[in-house]
């Protein structure tokens, strides 16, 4: 590890311990995501991944431990505070706004950069009408990059479940992350989608960090320049996936187990 | 065709400003062939879209619901009023500006500890804040003139709108056509703000709150500000729209603002179609004239106006009104025009919506 900690990190976790009145759901935990790295967050149901991501985005608080982001110069950001900092995360499922176009709903992923307020929303400031019509024209550049411009106009509710993924990705990079944090990208994915999303995470990753949460482990291990693994709340293996695919702990404890 | 194309997406506000301008004219000139009674009944109506309207950006668009909205009114109504009673040369823009900032306030204070709340604990707070609305204005009668309510005069009609009239009810007619063009034109106003408002960046913040906390949360919108806001404009057009049903009657005065009224507002914002704009006017165009439709009821059955039946006839309307509209356009009236509009054009919707299959 000594020569990566000359590295800048974008995302730091030092020590972090959550307890849930008695039950640890995190204990000790440390690992780190470098710049432009895509780290794999990896391990059985209930050994800690969700919470991980949770505490790294504010919405648990952590007992014990620190969570930094040295990159962005910020420590223990809230949840609103994220996309502001550069930090976007993609939620388990798709958790798009149901009742907004997909054209809308990329849209939003530019929702804290500044712009007009309420009052001179009320009023229809000329510039806001300039804002909302660059970032229409940027939403669409996004939704065109990963080729589902054509979906601009659906409802999430009526288009396929590979695309509405997608349409979280162009929603997350409207955001301009540093960090990158996707909950599950792969579930429900066919074999096609996910060589698409393989390709697309890895081109992603010259402009930002990736840090994922995931289950199934062909992508991952394709994917991937670290994977931290987690069971039972403790980190019982980091390395790259062909460190880790070797390591006998990490077998016994996940690999082995066909869940 | 571009600004054809502009002004039927509402996209800038320039095109937003033309549609109202042109909506609010054409009401003021059906207000020069209406009867006096119905430029009234009209004017009412006007004041009371504004409140719908208000309602309707809470509850379509932020995804909150208030039973207290009359209360705000009521604030708005009595702020007017107070000042305008004590300042009789006040210019009434002045007036209607006061009622709109301090029924924002009165949200600002009942949003605070109400944006905690989801669901129906909102509604009861809301409900709470409206029934205590009429015992404090009872009571505080140095300020409020309790129980009698207060009485103002500053709906003046100006003399160069006299001299439009002659014949003998000449001075009855301009009074109530110049009330009714007074409150068209302030709805005007409020309606293109609203507009603005929709189809704004706070706009689509509202609908990410709605739609998904977390996710808007994720795309950096503070919950608490956003829902206060929508509480503090949403009472802000109540307090308004108040104001101008107080001026309309020359009077404030505690029974003007019931806890029914809320149930009322609720009921005309469903009838006309949550979260939009004509689903507004519609809602304050039913209320407009919901008394003839009451009177005609009364008259078709037999029923005594005065009697226990009589005096809840427009609850039942109401009732008959919204479960009617419930089965056959759940979405409100306004949700009709889509049909409609596909009676009358052959070609595709939405190009969009084509694709997706």
């Amino acid at each position: 590890m000594t020569d990566t900690d000359t590295r800048r990190f974008t995302l730091e976790f030092e020590h972090v311990s959550v307890n849930f009145g008695g039950l640890l759901a995190l204990s000790d935990v440390s690992f780190h995501v470098g710049e432009n790295e895509i780290v794999g967050l990896i391990g059985p149901n209930g050994a800690g991944k969700t919470t991980a991501f949770n505490v790294a985005c504010g919405f648990q608080k952590p007992t014990s431990g620190s969570v930094t982001f040295p990159q962005l110069g910020r420590s223990h950001l809230k949840p609103p505070q994220l996309a502001k900092a550069g930090i976007a995360r993609t939620l388990q499922g798709v958790g798009l706004f149901s009742h907004m176009s997909v054209l809308e709903n990329v849209m939003a992923g530019a929702q804290s950069r500044p712009g007009g307020g309420l009052w001179s929303s009320l009023v229809g400031q000329p510039s806001g009408t300039r804002h909302e019509r660059a970032l229409r024209d940027e939403a669409m550049g996004q939704l065109e990059r990963l080729g589902v411009a054509r979906f601009a106009g659906a409802l999430p509710s009526g288009i396929p479940y590979g695309i509405a993924k997608k349409v979280s990705i162009a929603r997350a990079l409207m955001e301009r992350p540093v960090l990158l944090m996707l909950d599950e990208p792969a579930s429900g994915l066919d074999e096609n989608e996910l060589e698409d999303f393989i390709q697309l995470i890895t081109e992603l990753h010259d402009s930002m960090s990736v840090l994922l949460v995931e289950h199934n482990m062909d992508f991952v291990m394709q994917l991937v320049h670290q994977l931290v693994v987690l069971n039972f709340g403790q980190v019982i293996a980091q390395g790259s996936p062909s460190e880790i695919s070797n390591n006998p702990d990490v077998l016994a404890a996940y690999l082995g187990i066909d869940e | 065709m571009d600004w054809w194309r502009s002004l039927r997406t509402q996209e800038t506000t320039h095109s937003r400003f033309i549609g109202m301008l042109s909506l609010t004219v054409l009401t003021l000139v059906i207000t020069f062939f209406l009867p006096p009674v119905a430029d009234s009944q009209l004017a009412g109506g006007a004041a009371i879209a504004i409140v719908v309207l208000g309602l309707s950006w809470l509850t379509g668009w932020s995804g909150q619901i208030s039973l207290g909205n009359s209360g705000f009114m009521a604030v708005g109504a009595y702020a007017a009023g107070i000042w305008a009673h004590h300042h009789t040369s006040t210019p009434l823009v002045f007036t209607l500006i006061l009622a709109l900032v301090v029924g924002g306030i009165s949200g600002l204070i009942i949003a605070i500890p109400s944006t905690r709340l989801r669901g129906p604990y909102l509604a009861g707070m809301t409900l709470a804040f409206s029934a205590a609305v009429t015992p404090l204005a009872q009571n505080f009668s140095s300020v409020t003139g309790g129980e009698g309510g207060l009485f103002f005069n500053s709906l003046v009609t100006p003399k160069w709108f006299l001299h439009l009239f002659s014949g003998p009810y000449a001075a009855i007619n301009a009074n109530a056509q110049w009330s009714a063009d007074l409150a068209v034109v302030v709805a005007g106003v409020m309606f293109f703000f609203m507009a603005n408002l929709f189809h704004s960046r706070t706009g689509r913040a509202m609908r990410l709150v709605r739609d998904n906390d977390v996710a808007a949360e994720l795309m950096g919108v503070n919950l608490a500000r956003a829902r206060t806001s929508a509480f503090v404009v949403s009472a802000a057009f109540a307090g308004i729209g108040g104001a101008l049903y107080s001026l309309l009657q020359a009077s404030v005065r505690p029974e003007t603002f019931p806890i029914g009224l809320s149930i009322t507002l609720l009921t005309l914002m469903v009838l006309g179609g949550i979260g939009t704009l004509s689903g507004a006017v519609i809602g304050g165009i039913i209320y407009s004239f919901s008394t003839n439709l009451v009177a005609h009821v009364n008259s078709l059955t037999g029923v005594n106006p005065t009697s226990n039946v009589g005096a809840n006839m427009q609850g039942m309307i109401f009732s008959v009104l919204l479960i009617v509209t419930m089965l056959f356009a759940p979405r409100g009236i306004v949700s009709l025009k889509t049909p409609l509009r596909r009676l009358f054009r052959a070609r595709p919707l939405a190009p969009a919506a084509k694709e997706v299959h």
